[in-house]
């Protein structure tokens, strides 16, 4: 294990990458000691399936997220690219929201809005038994036609998968007639078990078919991978006199083309970046910026000074460290006494989780609390300074009920009970119509770069005074809201008991 | 296999989707008060059709059992590889300890389809012991939502209605099954189907309007049998429905294509109703004349600014949408409004054996309105035949969905989101159908026309 084999036409999943489990429950030390990040590699030879964390699996799961959805949210937000949905029609809804988030997107970064470009092949019953290759080119013509796109990426579905459709050979086929990149982007639902893979499939794509080959080297320029995230970047860069090439949301495809000439890439969410960044350093020699994530003071100056070394402007970074100090402190100071006495929570995808909890124990808000959607134990570039669980450890101190659940709201019920917050923060949609009929709020960080940084940590602690308004509106709706939940469970302690007394069931 | 292109140029692609899949049909599950949805699925089904039909499309929310409350299989490459039977039925035994629900529809989707999974033997087990539960095999490539939603309806009727009515010999003069918009797909089924309750109400009718809010849930759907007859008020769907509970409780049925906006259409509709129900009509006549005197008053005061408006509004417009909305819309705009009709765009699928009757109302919009009607699914077609589509001397008002949003721009004209996606409109009650709704739709219509135009 260890090494990224661009060779392989499909991606190899988390679970067996990098042992990535999605249901867990204890305090965050125990699990950072299971994983044991520095030991990556050791013992799981032993275990087929990678996985060598115990997985707390029970018989009663909620809808979740598939790895095409991650595809749809970066292959299909590429903006001079086409996304091929080779699926029936209901992989296809996924271009509502998608749709929605990158006009958005793009309003937010300045450029043109317009339509995402996605293209579904509209798989009916005869498909499944005849297969589908015709439509598939078919719908690579129509792409070429309507766009003339830079670059086709193809997206597997679950049917494409079970009835295997030979997609390979059609986009070898189709790109050397067309002359530009046609990538197929192996994301079966079915065929890992958290969606992040869904990242990988992307990026693993990008890598083998856009990104250059070349030896030329732009000195100032650093990958930044990210989604559709406000441009807080560029103004920071600045001061280092670095320029900052969004990857992949938002991107260009000769964006994406000169990922291989970049000084550095840089990651604020390992989950996200992690794929990308190990295999650009090791098959293109661009160094990645191995730091703790930029959240909390002690994160950004880890952050900060990594990529100053990488880039050689240590002494920029750290006239641009003591500055913004200065300039935060008293704004923190202030936030801090409004802030005082809060509890809150966290439940988000898994990194991301970590740093927001550094973000919100800056503003000495107490967090008990987290709920992260799957637990990656170790990155791909397995160096330990990315062990973001174990920094945030380090710094600032333990979750004592720290819990992965692949968004699954049953147990986010339990959880917040045991720790009562009166705030959570979320990403992804599902879990705060819940805290809401429990009478607490949620921000949703739709915009996942304002928690960055020291400036982040002003954002952050704003967000949280203006929906802690908000409980007036949740404190109403939980005297008239039903839950779906049966007494039996609503009255359980331990939101993990199915996996561990399976059997409770059958009573 | 080559794919060959249609008279518009529509290949097998679809751009820019106008709907969801079967399983999407979940969500006509979730609108049942009571009822809760079981996927049989892959685990990023259930969520996008609910981040699409129930999210970004008016944000009407997931409500008891949508979102992430939805119990699902999330199948994995075990279920693939050995089959999902087993792991279905832990899944049934625990959302049973564990969700509060009346009635539970179990949806299999392409996975269990492919796989070969035997769904119903696994949901009759629970059948047998008197568990409130039924299956339908609605697998993604086996059509969308529309079609996802009379399995599902047909499911509950055979696997539930059937089973748990009693008397179910017994009519009631003046009780009503309604079938008409779908729900969530519509962005307004909510307002409407309300709407659309109070009307048949006021005109002397007791109603099962079976979904939403204002439906007593699974209760009401075990008086199905109950009622005198079926209403399809839609030019297609639900009516398998009807037909298939004519032939299973000799119920019949009226089919009235179009869904009435404003006063006109709505007193016809009631009129036709009655008639065929054959009840007296002094409770219905006394309603339209309380209705209309109301409509009018409003309509009245509206008259000034319609007539007397100095910076110009637009002449004519284009619907896209599905059968129901785009010919109940078309209605209202020439025989209400006295827009002009320059391209409507059909883009549910509808069965291509109804297509021709539905193209015949476009010949009759009013006695002196004829146009032609285009179905479309692709959103990149329906675009360009928006763009090259005469509009005349000024920009239009196109009703269509979110995709139409830069369609619209480039034609200079305004933008009414009236179907789904609806992604930039935050609907709750809100009708645009009946004599409640209309206003509203004028409301809507005259803000969107002048708030850009200073």
């Amino acid at each position: 294990m260890g090494k990224i084999n661009l060779r392989l036409t499909e991606v190899q999943n988390r679970e067996r990458r990098l042992g990535t489990i999605i249901a867990w429950n204890g305090t965050a030390s125990d699990l950072h000691a299971q994983s044991g990040y520095q030991r990556r590699g050791s013992g799981c030879k032993s275990n087929k399936d990678g996985c060598r964390l115990c997985e707390a699996k029970g018989p009663f799961t909620q809808g979740s997220v598939c790895s095409e959805q991650m595809v749809e949210c970066q292959a299909g937000n590429v903006r001079d690219a086409v996304l091929i949905q080779h699926s029936p029609i209901g992989c296809g809804a996924g271009q509502v929201p998608y749709n929605s988030i990158y006009r958005n997107g793009l309003a937010m970064r300045g450029h043109k809005v317009e339509n995402i470009r996605i293209i579904n092949t509209n798989l009916q019953e005869t498909d499944m038994v005849f297969g589908a290759l015709g439509k598939l080119k078919q719908s690579i013509d129509d792409a070429w036609e309507r766009y003339s796109p830079k670059a086709i990426f193809i997206g597997t579905s679950c049917p494409t998968g079970i009835i295997g459709e030979d997609i390979e050979s059609v986009a070898r086929k189709k790109q050397e007639e067309l002359g530009i990149p046609v990538i197929p982007l192996f994301c079966e639902g079915f065929r890992s078990k958290h969606w992040s893979t869904g990242f990988d499939a992307t990026q693993h794509g990008i890598l083998r078919q856009i990104v250059k080959k070349s030896t030329k080297k732009q000195e100032d320029l650093v990958n930044v991978i990210s989604l559709w995230g406000s441009d807080i970047f560029t103004p920071m860069f600045k001061e280092f006199n670095l320029r900052v090439n969004y990857v992949v949301d938002m991107a260009s495809v000769s964006d994406l083309e000169q990922l291989s000439e970049a000084a550095a890439t840089v990651g604020f969410c390992y989950t996200l970046s992690s794929y990308m960044a190990a295999a650009l350093e090791q098959e293109f020699g661009v160094p990645e910026v191995k730091a703790p994530m930029p959240y909390g003071f002690a994160g950004t100056d880890a952050w900060l000074r990594e990529l100053g070394k990488v880039t050689h402007r240590e002494e920029l970074v750290e006239q641009y460290i003591a500055k913004e100090h200065a300039r935060v402190k008293p704004k923190i100071a202030e936030l801090k006494k409004k802030l005082q006495g809060l509890k809150g929570y966290v439940a988000t995808g898994s990194a991301y989780a970590h740093g927001l909890i550094q973000v919100l124990r800056e503003l000495d808000i107490q967090v008990d609390g987290s709920l992260v959607f799957h637990h990656d134990p170790v990155y791909d570039s397995g160096d330990p300074r990315e062990d973001s669980l174990g920094h945030l450890i380090e710094n600032y101190g333990e979750v004592p009920s720290f819990n992965v659940s692949n968004r699954q709201q049953y147990q986010f019920y339990g959880l917040l009970q045991e720790v009562k917050p009166d705030f959570i923060l979320i990403r992804h949609n599902g879990l705060a119509p819940l805290a809401s009929k429990l009478g607490i709020p949620a921000a949703p960080l739709g915009d996942e770069h304002i928690a960055i940084g020291y400036e982040g940590i002003v954002n952050l602690g704003e967000a949280i005074l203006d929906i802690l308004a908000h409980k007036k509106f949740h404190d109403d709706l939980k005297k008239h809201a039903k839950l779906p939940y049966k007494q039996w469970w609503l009255e359980q302690k331990d939101p993990y008991i199915l996996a561990k007394h399976p059997e409770l069931i059958d009573a | 296999m080559a794919v060959t292109k249609n008279e518009h140029g529509q290949t097998n692609s679809i751009n820019q989707v106008r709907y969801g899949c079967a399983v999407g049909a979940l969500y006509s599950v979730v609108s049942i008060p009571g009822a809760v949805p079981i996927g049989h699925c892959g685990p990023g089904c259930m969520d996008k059709q609910y981040t699409s039909l129930a999210f970004y499309n008016g944000f009407q929310g997931s409500g008891y059992s949508g979102g992430s409350v939805s119990p699902s299989v999330n199948a994995g490459e075990k279920e693939v590889v050995f089959g999902g039977e087993k792991r279905l039925d832990e899944l049934i035994k625990s959302t049973l300890k564990i969700i509060e629900g009346d009635l539970f529809v179990v949806l299999n989707g392409c996975i269990g389809e492919l796989v070969g999974d035997d769904v119903g033997a696994v949901v009759s087990k629970y059948q047998k012991q008197g568990v409130p539960i039924v299956y339908a095999e609605t697998g993604g490539f086996k059509g969308n939502n529309f079609v996802g939603h009379e399995i599902i309806t047909t499911a509950i009727i055979d696997q539930y209605v059937d089973k748990f009515a009693l008397n179910k010999d017994h009519r009631e003069k003046g009780l009503i099954n309604v079938w008409s918009e779908l729900p969530y797909q519509n962005t307004f089924w909510r307002g409407d189907l309300s709407e659309l309750k109070r009307i048949l109400e006021g005109a002397g009718f007791r109603v099962n309007i079976l979904f939403g809010g204002k439906s007593a849930g699974v209760e009401e759907w075990k008086t199905i049998p109950h009622a005198q007859f079926n209403l399809v008020v839609s030019p297609w769907l639900g009516l398998k429905t009807a037909k298939h509970l004519e032939q299973k409780y000799n119920q019949p049925y009226l089919h009235i294509p179009v869904l009435p906006i404003g006063a006109q259409q709505t007193a016809a509709f009631i009129r036709q109703v009655v008639e065929f129900a054959g009840i007296d009509p002094a409770t219905s006549e006394s309603f339209i004349e309380q209705e209309e005197q109301e409509y009018y008053y409003y309509l009245e005061h509206f008259n000034d600014f319609y007539s007397e408006y100095w910076w110009g509004l637009p002449a004519t417009y284009a619907v896209v949408g599905d059968s129901t909305y785009n010919l109940a819309l078309n209605k209202f705009l020439v025989n209400q409004l006295g827009l002009i009709p320059k391209k409507q765009i059909i883009t549910d699928n509808a069965p291509e054996k109804y297509r021709e009757a539905i193209a015949q109302e476009y010949q009759k919009l009013a006695h002196d309105v004829a146009t032609t009607v285009d179905f479309v699914e692709d959103g990149y077609i329906v675009g360009k035949l928006l763009r090259e589509t005469d509009f005349g001397h000024k920009p239009p008002i196109i009703f269509g969905t979110t995709w139409e949003r830069d369609t619209a721009k480039a034609l200079n004209g305004k933008i009414v989101e009236v179907g789904f996606p609806a992604s930039y409109e935050v609907v709750l009650n809100k009708s645009y159908i009946g004599y409640r709704g209309a206003l509203q739709l004028i409301e809507k219509i005259f803000t969107v026309a002048i708030s850009a135009s200073a």
